[in-house]
């Protein structure tokens, strides 16, 4: 399957999103974790989801890939590239859902030391502004829409 | 701001009731059942090998789920599927917002469980 890259969606269809927290580590215990397929793989992914597979290539332009395996199975992979590298404080990349997004995202991670902690903070730019039920999606959400669907048939089948 | 905190773990919690009841064989296929037409605990549990207590107990997984809804008449328990949970609309912020939340919640035990771990 030919890929180029999705374009962000335009100003007015997006929006951004800000979750920090504080963190018992260094920022370059973080980073490491953020950054190390062979560490990403033992944390990231929602509860009831697995991380099956990382990789990262940590230059400005290169990609990186996590998968993630929902509850029925299916692999929902994360891609993008990185656009800014500047250990241990901050990460820039591009993030879309393959298969699933239609723009391209932005993701930027931050470490700010605080004494012998680190303010995590995560800013999420160019999420799409519409309902999740409006795009082709897999997911979670794809998973509880499908049985809906299936149900409703059956009731009126 | 503590409402909103409490709303957004509510949302959670109820989306792993959802994810529970649905992982489960049995369950799946009470719920197909109820969605050609409702029917009580009694009739539900005559396809499956299995006492009338251990329906009942699935049924209330799904109760719980809030994917079923069951009304008790005397001794007889009616149960029908609700699918509203199945349809809450959600935006893509309000996802994310859970999905970073949750992140940064595993990457804080994961460094912070191993630090411990490496001081032992």
């Amino acid at each position: 399957m030919t890929e180029s890259a999705p374009e962000p969606a335009p100003e007015s269809q997006m929006e951004t999103l800000v979750v920090r927290r504080t963190i018992r580590a260094t920022p370059e215990r973080l980073f490491a974790a953020w950054t190390e397929p062979e560490q990403l793989r033992q944390w990231w992914g929602p509860e009831g989801v697995m991380c099956v597979g990382a990789e990262v290539d940590l230059r400005p332009g290169g990609r990186y890939r996590i998968g993630n395996q929902l509850p029925d199975k299916n692999i929902l992979w994360i891609v993008g590239e990185f656009e800014v590298i500047e250990p241990p404080r901050r990460l820039t990349y591009t993030w879309r859902l393959e298969g699933i997004s239609e723009t391209a995202e932005r993701v930027t991670v931050r470490f700010d030391a605080q004494g012998e902690a680190t303010d995590v903070i995560v800013t999420h730019e160019r999420i799409p502004n519409r309902d999740l039920r409006d795009q082709h999606q897999h997911g979670w959400q794809g998973c509880l829409d499908g049985l809906a669907g299936y149900l409703q048939a059956s009731r009126s089948g | 701001m503590r409402s909103s905190v409490k709303s957004k773990n509510q949302s959670d919690d109820r989306l792993d009731l959802v994810f529970r009841a649905l992982g489960d064989r049995t369950r799946r296929a009470l719920l197909a059942r109820l969605a050609e037409k409702p029917a009580m605990v009694t009739e539900l549990a005559e396809p499956f090998a299995m006492s009338l207590p251990a329906v009942s107990r699935h049924i209330r997984v799904l109760e719980r789920a809030r994917l079923v809804v069951r009304k008790v008449d005397g001794r007889v328990h009616h149960c029908s599927l609700d699918l509203a949970p199945l349809k809450t609309a959600e935006s893509w912020l309000a996802h994310y917002r859970k999905f970073w939340e949750g992140q940064l919640e595993a990457l804080a035990r994961y460094v912070e469980d191993d630090d411990q771990k490496r001081q032992r």
